[in-house]
């Protein structure tokens, strides 16, 4: 949902003017501590009830998780991994997924409807549906496999972190949802300090793999996520994410040469045609 | 080529190819003008709704299909019947599209010297380049259907097929493109007398002579 008061810092196809307003906003961040998550899905139900979404039919697949993955009416979903540990003690690992909101959206650069992808001043990525063409192409830009296609309307949806809430001074609805305060909201700057702070404690209590998730590939997330016990492929997470090679070689490198060829081509069939004239029969 | 002299009107000797009639030889007959176009038509709209989706400096071409949507939606029709077009192109005009010997060599210096205007062929119905034009236009549509049937339906396949399959969609029409641009000029501006070979089907002896002068020598059994 695009909230027309907030300045834009990147927007889609577009090749400039990208920014707009005045003000310079503080860059906002999630805060997921998935040690203290309970897997209660009070933040899933607070998304659909805040977002309007409509209730996704669920089927009983021998897990706790909602879905099997994020759906376009579905955008907050629980993840529940079982694993063994090397001591063979049983671990259950839950972690909130949702859109990362990359400060280097591999959606958006993917995304060739001008403006139907924009990341806010302060960080939020969010789709457009009056300009999304339902191509799909964020789909294919996204590292976390977070936008997903919404058949009725034809286009692509996904996690908003509210925006309509964050702009008025409001907390995401998730975020006020959640029973254990594993769930935290304020600028990036403060919820890495948090993290910080929170990885250094479960490191001195046992837990030495302990990280904060804030991948560097994709310039940091606007969700940072503590794993207990690191290895994010554990938590269904990608070790390294960032925009795909393909991406940023059709759309920085293959189209801009491609245009200026076609371009070059035409303007050297004029030269062509001024230096050698028409190829007509000797009278 | 056996002669043919024909004193029926032009225009029913237009249906077929290859007949001299009075100062005029029918160069494409009616059938091959038709596929050419059916060919042209459904590129320019698979173009017109394909480049403001590829380029956002192309986005202007979006109106002329009502908006963006319009030229996503519209887009992958498009190209569907341009492919059926070009298969029916592809069979219409292969048995013309067999290189000889001295048709080769197009693309390690005989282009930059036919550019010149020089002489580089006594080329039968076809030079090299028009064949070379024509099988680049063939590998173009299998390239462009091939590709974009992922593109299509984006959600059917993994994200790697996708994202290889946008890069050669990307490729190809980068190619085709500058082929195309050259094949217009060549056919309209650069060549006067050319045009109308696809509009009423027939060019005049002279043209014939210049430019084919082998296809010239096999139409009218005349020496050049």
């Amino acid at each position: 949902m695009s909230e027309q008061a907030l300045e834009i810092k990147r927007s889609s196809a577009s090749m400039w003017g990208t920014k707009t307003g005045l003000r310079t906003k503080e860059t906002v961040s999630k805060y997921i501590d998935t040690t203290t998550c309970i897997g209660c899905k009070a933040c899933e139900a607070a998304c659909v009830e805040w977002n309007d979404l409509r209730t996704v039919a669920t089927h009983q697949e021998g897990s706790y998780q909602t879905l099997p993955e994020l759906d376009a009416q579905f955008w907050n979903l629980i993840r529940f991994n079982e694993r063994t540990t090397s001591d063979g003690d049983p671990m259950w690992l839950m972690r909130k997924d949702q859109c990362m909101h990359c400060a280097e959206p591999g959606c958006l650069a993917a995304c060739p409807a001008p403006g139907a992808i924009v990341q806010y001043a302060n960080g939020i990525v969010d789709v457009d549906p009056a300009k999304c063409i339902g191509c799909g192409y964020c789909a294919t830009g996204c590292p976390f496999d977070v936008p997903k296609f919404h058949k009725t309307s034809g286009k692509m949806s996904k996690c908003t972190l509210c925006v309509d809430r964050v702009e008025v001074g409001l907390e995401p609805a998730c975020i006020k949802a959640c029973p254990t305060g594993c769930l935290q909201f304020g600028t990036k700057e403060q919820m890495v300090q948090l993290g910080n702070a929170r990885v250094t404690q479960l490191k001195a209590n046992g837990f030495q793999d302990a990280m904060l998730y804030d991948p560097p590939g994709v310039k940091g997330t606007g969700v940072v996520t503590i794993l207990g016990h690191g290895h994010p492929e554990w938590y269904d997470l990608p070790v390294d994410p960032h925009v795909p090679w393909g991406v940023r070689l059709w759309k920085q490198i293959v189209r801009p040469i491609g245009v200026i060829a076609a371009f070059a081509t035409v303007l050297g069939f004029f030269v062509h045609y001024t230096k050698y004239g028409p190829k007509e029969p000797p009278a | 080529m056996t002669v043919q002299h024909i004193d029926t009107p032009v225009i029913v000797a237009r249906d077929r190819d290859n007949v001299a009639v009075g100062d005029e030889i029918v160069r494409h007959r009616l059938a091959t003008r038709l596929i050419h176009w059916s060919v042209a038509l459904t590129f320019f709209i698979a173009l017109v709704s394909g480049m403001p989706i590829w380029s956002p400096i192309f986005g202007w071409m979006a109106y002329l299909v009502g908006g963006l949507e319009a030229a996503r939606l519209i887009h992958p029709y498009a190209g569907v019947l341009f492919f059926i077009a070009s298969i029916v192109q592809f069979f219409h005009w292969l048995p013309d599209m067999h290189f000889r010997e001295d048709q080769k060599g197009w693309l390690s210096g005989k282009a930059l010297k036919y550019m010149r205007w020089e002489r580089v062929e006594e080329s039968g119905k076809y030079n090299g380049g028009q064949m070379l034009f024509f099988w680049a236009v063939c590998l173009g549509a299998v390239g462009f259907l091939l590709s974009g049937i992922p593109m299509w339906f984006p959600l059917q396949f993994p994200v790697w097929v996708r994202e290889i399959c946008i890069l050669i969609h990307d490729i190809t029409f980068i190619a085709f493109v500058l082929a195309v641009i050259a094949h217009i000029y060549l056919g309209t501006a650069a060549e006067p007398g050319t045009f109308r070979a696809m509009t009423s089907g027939t060019v005049t002896r002279k043209w014939a002579r210049f430019h084919h002068p082998g296809w010239y020598k096999e139409v009218t059994g005349e020496k050049k």
